[in-house]
Order: structure tokens, then C-alpha cells, then sequence
């Protein structure tokens, strides 16, 4: 209750409310471009966050991640093309309501289904997180270690077909956190006499270039054209009975979208696609999915627009991102100085019920900037592709100069986009790198620090319960994973028929 | 016949950790270190990701041996290719032009010509309504960092101080 109290109260700050309007505004017309994923959306805003105070930094960076998570949706419904993954779902009933006339509603039924989505999950953010860092509040430094290696592990769900490849891409992050000072001794490591890298790598530099630049890439070397949507639908919401209606499949996407937010790896996509199939098979109008059923489109936009805000749980309680968008909000309160955790409730509890206050602007604001941001996203997915990518490179190009006033860090900019385009040519995950990247100084920091605290003794890591418990965690995670693989790779058919899907 | 998109993943892995175990085992001891130490991670690091790089290599190795059609999967997989390194690398280079200029010519016309660079580059038309769109762009970028933001963008040699 204390914790509504203070996050309501919060909402007299102005800064928070603009913050959130234009970080849902941002976050629409983002979402909206097929090929701008939520966490690219995201990390094109990051440089400008450096300059303001860190809860409406925050706040614009998570209401870009409701926003994007609507915005999908328009151009799934209108030309069959899912904005972002995570409104892939939406597409099979969205488009088919499209196709019937009733494009109009197929929009409302989005936008209405989001914003409650977007309640129903911060609700769960707010009784979750806070409850959950308590539990953190003991830790020492072997379980921060330990803690450290369960967000590493986490890796195991997030590498996609090749375990090995995540792994390496964590090694990568954690290789390149090692670059500047020594947490422990102090001394200079990879700097090559670079006073540029002496601080290290700042996280906003990879993101902004493995995630923004490396799509810039990836689309210039691709075909260029798409879909253009020539109709000029205007949102109509739900009346009570389709209310009525809905409300089954958004009770359900809401609960898988819950559950699926705070597992990190899960995600959007894996949400929606159940919620939609969960739907179905509860439906008394079953016959009618993927003929446009607006079921199909409820189900789907509550789950992934509450896993927005659920995904934010074991960022906040310990400061794991499960997800690229997650990641790059991680890299948001990082650039001021606050490290999402068990502490961040006592050390930046202000910017903590700031961004519960600011997201419950978001999701209203989601409502009324949603309606009217319509024509606008129409407006941007219809521009000629040469120019949106043109200022997308020249916006990040002069976001990510902005930050130290520092051409080195462009020249960090490019590799990083450089090596983002190797690794999605040679299907590396990009999230592993980053979770070594961001968890690289903790990890190492208080393992050592725990090797200084025992005499060099390693049971440490196994004498403090809570480190025992959270390496055993860890180790369920990689082992489970790992099984599954090694069952697949020895046990299933070879697959001979998989080099058409490349990159 | 085996340089499968994870063989070359998987050698590139093998390399980069290499180059990175020779560095860390340059890096020198001090009395004052723990007992890990500035380099144990590193070398560590450097080790596991060795590790990683051969076992990816190895496995795509044996998976094409595995496949009848090895050969025609090569085909598929790197078909094509060429012409998108080339095209992806247009852009980097626009981007390294950029960087090498834009202390001599300034922000807001560096920045018009990287707008202007990067979409007759994607294919916008060549006339002077993309000439007035970049200048336009840029314009408007120069009013968001330098006059709304405060960033103090480079000036160039032609408006110095």
C-alpha cells in the first residue's frame, strides 16, 4: 500500500508524465516500423537520456517498451507485417478483420487490450519486486558472485538453436568488460595506452551498436520495397458486450503474460503465441481463429504488453535483464549511476515508485496517444526506406556522440555494428553479449573480493547458503538446458533442410 | 566443403579468444595483486572462449559430414552473400568518412552529408528535393542536440570557437 502511496505521489512531478508521453509516443511509431524492434526503439533514445535526472530517464526508456509493444501491432493488422516480433500473433486474426472491413476495430480491440495489459502487469510489478529484492537484501559477496553467474546462466534459454554460441557471445561480453581498470588492484588492462579506454567501454556504446547499428546493416544489405498501407482506418473500442467477450482471452494473456515477463528468456513472442493458442482452445468460438476473431487479438496484445511491464521483476529485484529491451534499460540506469538489484530499493527507492508512478501514466497515456498517433505511424511505415535509415544512422550517429562529446566512442559505435552484423550473418545471439557485458564487473568484482574475504578459499562460494542456492539455480538452468540439447542433438532426426533460413 | 556459416562462427570464436588469452597472459604481475589477480579472469576468459570456438567448429564439422548434401548447403548458405558484405560495408565506410570530416566541416554539414551519403547510397532519388530533405534534417538534428540539449557538437574549421 505504501508502495501505491508513493508511487501515485510521484505522479505530481511533471517531468515524469512528459517523460512518459513521449516515451509511449516514441515507443508507437517505433513499434510500428516493421524491422524496429522494442529494444532498438529503446536504444535509439538511450544517448538522450544521459542528460536528464535518472527517474524520467527511466520512465521514457520503460514507456518506449509499453508503446512499442502497441505499436506492433499496427502494421501486423494492417498490412500482415508484425511491427515486433511479440505481435506476430496478432497478425493471423488482426490482418483477417483487416481483410473484412473492420480494420478500425481490429485497432481498438490492440489498443484496448494493451492498456490492460499494461495495468494488469504493473499491478504484478509493484506486489512482485519489491518482495522479491527483500530476499536479496543479505547478500554478501560470494552471493553477489553467485547471483552474477544465475543472470550468466540465463544464457541457456536465450541462445536460440546454439547453446555454444551463447556461451561464446557471454565470454564476448564478459571479455570486453574486462577493457579499462582493474576492479580490484586498480591497474590498466587492454588499454592498449588509450586513455579513451581507461574508463572502459560504456554498455550504451555495444547496445546502441549490436542492436541499432547492426539492423542498419542488416537492412542496407537486403532488399528494399515493403508493404504499403493504403487504407485509413480510424480506432474503434470495444462496446460492452465485445467487452464482455474479450474478457476471457484477456484474462488469460494476462496471467501467461505475468509468468512469462518474470522468467527471463521468455519474453514477448513465446507470451503472445501462447496466450492466442491458450484463447483457442478456451474459446466457445474456436472455429472462428484465424478467420478474424478478435479473441486472436486480445489474448495475444494483453500478454505482450504485461510482459513489458512483468519483464521488469527480476530486473529490479536482481538485477538480471531477461530480454534485449530489458538490457537496454539496464544500460539506462546504469548511465546514471544506479544499479538495478537487491539495494535499489533502499538506495534509489525515489527512482523505483518514479517508475511505477511514470508507468501508470504510460499505460493510461497509451490510451489517448495511441488514437491519435495513428496516422502518424501510417504516415512513418509508408516513408521511403533510404531516409528512415539515412536518420535512424544520422540519430544514432549524434545520440551516441552526445554522450562524452567523443569521436572515439563513434569509432566504438561502428565496430560494435560491425560485429553485430558478423554475429547475426553467423547466428551468435546478441543478448548473451550483453548480459556478459553488463554482469562482467559483478562477477568478477566479488568473486575475487570473496577469494580476498576467505583466505583463497573457493568453498565460500559453497559455505554461504545463499550463494549455494543461487549457483544451484544456476546450474538447473544450464544442466536442463544443456540435456534438452544434447537429447536433441544425439537422439532427433538431422534436419538437412535448414541452410535456407540464414540470416 | 565444410566452411558452414557455424564452421567459420565457430574458427573466428577460436581466433578472437586467442588473441585475447595472448594479450592477457602479457599483462604484468605485481606484487599488490590478489591472488586471482588482473589477468586470472582474462586468461580464463580467453581460455573458455578458445574452448567454445573448436567446439562449434568441431560440431558443425561433424553435422555437415552428417549430411548427404553437404555441398549443396554450402551453396544455399553463402549464396548471395558477397553482395550484402558489400553493401552493409557502404555504410560503415559512410560512417568512417563521417568520422574522419566532421571536425573539419562541423556537425551540421557533416551530418546533412551523411544523411544525404546514406540514402542516395540506399537508393532515394537523385535530385534536389533529397538535397533539401538532408539539409533539412540536418537543420533540425542541429536544433535537437545543440540548441535544445546543450551538446557541443564539432564546429569545424569553418566556425571555430
Amino acid at each position: 500500500m505504501e508502495t501505491i502511496l508513493l508511487s501515485l505521489q510521484s505522479l505530481g512531478d511533471v517531468t515524469l508524465i512528459l517523460a512518459a508521453i513521449v516515451g509511449v509516443a516514441w515507443g508507437i511509431v517505433g513499434g510500428a516500423m516493421p524491422g524496429i524492434s522494442p529494444s532498438i526503439t529503446m536504444a535509439l533514445l538511450l544517448p538522450f537520456t544521459y542528460t536528464m535526472s535518472p527517474a524520467p530517464a527511466i520512465v521514457l526508456l520503460a514507456s518506449t517498451y509499453v508503446g512499442a509493444e502497441y505499436g506492433g501491432s499496427i502494421p501486423a493488422i494492417l498490412i500482415r507485417t508484425p511491427g515486433t516480433n511479440a505481435a506476430a500473433a496478432t497478425v493471423i486474426d488482426g490482418y483477417e478483420m483487416n481483410r473484412q472491413g473492420k480494420a478500425g476495430e481490429a485497432l481498438g480491440i490492440s489498443l484496448y487490450s494493451g492498456v490492460l495489459g499494461s495495468l494488469f502487469g504493473l499491478t504484478m510489478l509493484i506486489l512482485l519486486s519489491k518482495p522479491l529484492a527483500g530476499v536479496a537484501l543479505s547478500f554478501t559477496p560470494p552471493a553477489y558472485f553467485a547471483l552474477g553467474i544465475l543472470g550468466l546462466s540465463v544464457i541457456a534459454t536465450l541462445s536460440g538453436e546454439n547453446i555454444l554460441k551463447g556461451f561464446a557471445a557471454a565470454t564476448l561480453g564478459l571479455m570486453i568488460a574486462t577493457i579499462g581498470t582493474d576492479p580490484v588492484t586498480g591497474g590498466n588492462r587492454f588499454t592498449f595506452g588509450s586513455s579513451d579506454l581507461l574508463t572502459g567501454i560504456a554498455p550504451v556504446m555495444i547496445m546502441v551498436g549490436l542492436f541499432a547499428m547492426s539492423e542498419l546493416l542488416v537492412q542496407a544489405a537486403g532488399k528494399s520495397g515493403g508493404e504499403k498501407v493504403t487504407s485509413r482506418p480510424r480506432i474503434a473500442f470495444p462496446n460492452f458486450a465485445m467487452a464482455r467477450r474479450l474478457a476471457v482471452p484477456q484474462a488469460i494473456g494476462a496471467g501467461i503474460g505475468t509468468f512469462e515477463g518474470c522468467m527471463p528468456g521468455a519474453g514477448g513472442t513465446v507470451a503472445s503465441f501462447m496466450s492466442y493458442n491458450e484463447a483457442r482452445r478456451w474459446s466457445p468460438n474456436r472455429s472462428q481463429f484465424g478467420k478474424g476473431a478478435p479473441e486472436g487479438i486480445a489474448a495475444p496484445e494483453t500478454a505482450n504488453n504485461a510482459v513489458a511491464e512483468t519483464a521488469l521483476v527480476p530486473l529490479l529485484s536482481f538485477g538480471i535483464p531477461g530480454s534485449n529491451s530489458t538490457a537496454i534499460l539496464l544500460g539506462g540506469f546504469l548511465i546514471h549511476g544506479i544499479a538495478p538489484g537487491p539495494m535499489l530499493f533502499q538506495r534509489s527507492g525515489d527512482v523505483v515508485y518514479g517508475l511505477y508512478g511514470g508507468l501508470l501514466a504510460a499505460a493510461i497515456a497509451l490510451l489517448f496517444v495511441g488514437m491519435a498517433l495513428l496516422p502518424v505511424c501510417i504516415w512513418m511505415v509508408n516513408r521511403p526506406k533510404p531516409w528512415l535509415s539515412a536518420f535512424i544512422f544520422a540519430l544514432v550517429m549524434s545520440g551516441i556522440y552526445s554522450i562524452h562529446n567523443s569521436l572515439f566512442d563513434l569509432s566504438v559505435l561502428l565496430i560494435a555494428g560491425v560485429v553485430g552484423f558478423l554475429m547475426r550473418i553467423l547466428k551468435f545471439p546478441f543478448l548473451p553479449a550483453v548480459l556478459g557485458l553488463v554482469l562482467g564487473y559483478l562477477v568478477e568484482s566479488n568473486f575475487r573480493r570473496s577469494l580476498v574475504l576467505s583466505g583463497d578459499d573457493y568453498s565460500i562460494f559453497f559455505t554461504d547458503k545463499i550463494s549455494f542456492a543461487l549457483l544451484a539455480l544456476a546450474a538447473v538452468f544450464i544442466i536442463g538446458a544443456l540435456g534438452k540439447r544434447v537429447f536433441d542433438f544425439f537422439l532427433a532426426p538431422p534436419n538437412a533442410d535448414k541452410a535456407g533460413d540464414v540470416a | 566443403m565444410f566452411w558452414t556459416r557455424d564452421f567459420v562462427g565457430g574458427a573466428g570464436t577460436a581466433l578472437v579468444g586467442a588473441i585475447y588469452y595472448y594479450y592477457a597472459i602479457q599483462m604484468r604481475v605485481s606484487a599488490l595483486d590478489d591472488t586471482v589477480g588482473p589477468s586470472g579472469l582474462p586468461k580464463a576468459y580467453g581460455l573458455i572462449l578458445m574452448a567454445l570456438g573448436l567446439a562449434i567448429a568441431v560440431i558443425a564439422l561433424l553435422r555437415s559430414l552428417r549430411q548427404r548434401s553437404a555441398g549443396s548447403a554450402l551453396e544455399n548458405e553463402w549464396t548471395g552473400q558477397g553482395i550484402r558484405f558489400a553493401r552493409a560495408a557502404g555504410i560503415v565506410a559512410i560512417g568512417v568518412i563521417y568520422l574522419l570530416i566532421v571536425s573539419y566541416v562541423g556537425y551540421a554539414p557533416g551530418i546533412a552529408l551523411l544523411l544525404l551519403a546514406t540514402a542516395l547510397y540506399q537508393g532515394a532519388a537523385r535530385n534536389w528535393r533529397s538535397i533539401a530533405v538532408a539539409v533539412g534534417g540536418a537543420a533540425a538534428l542541429w536544433c535537437i542536440f545543440v540548441l535544445v540539449l546543450g551538446v557541443s557538437m564539432p564546429r569545424g574549421l569553418l566556425f571555430p570557437g
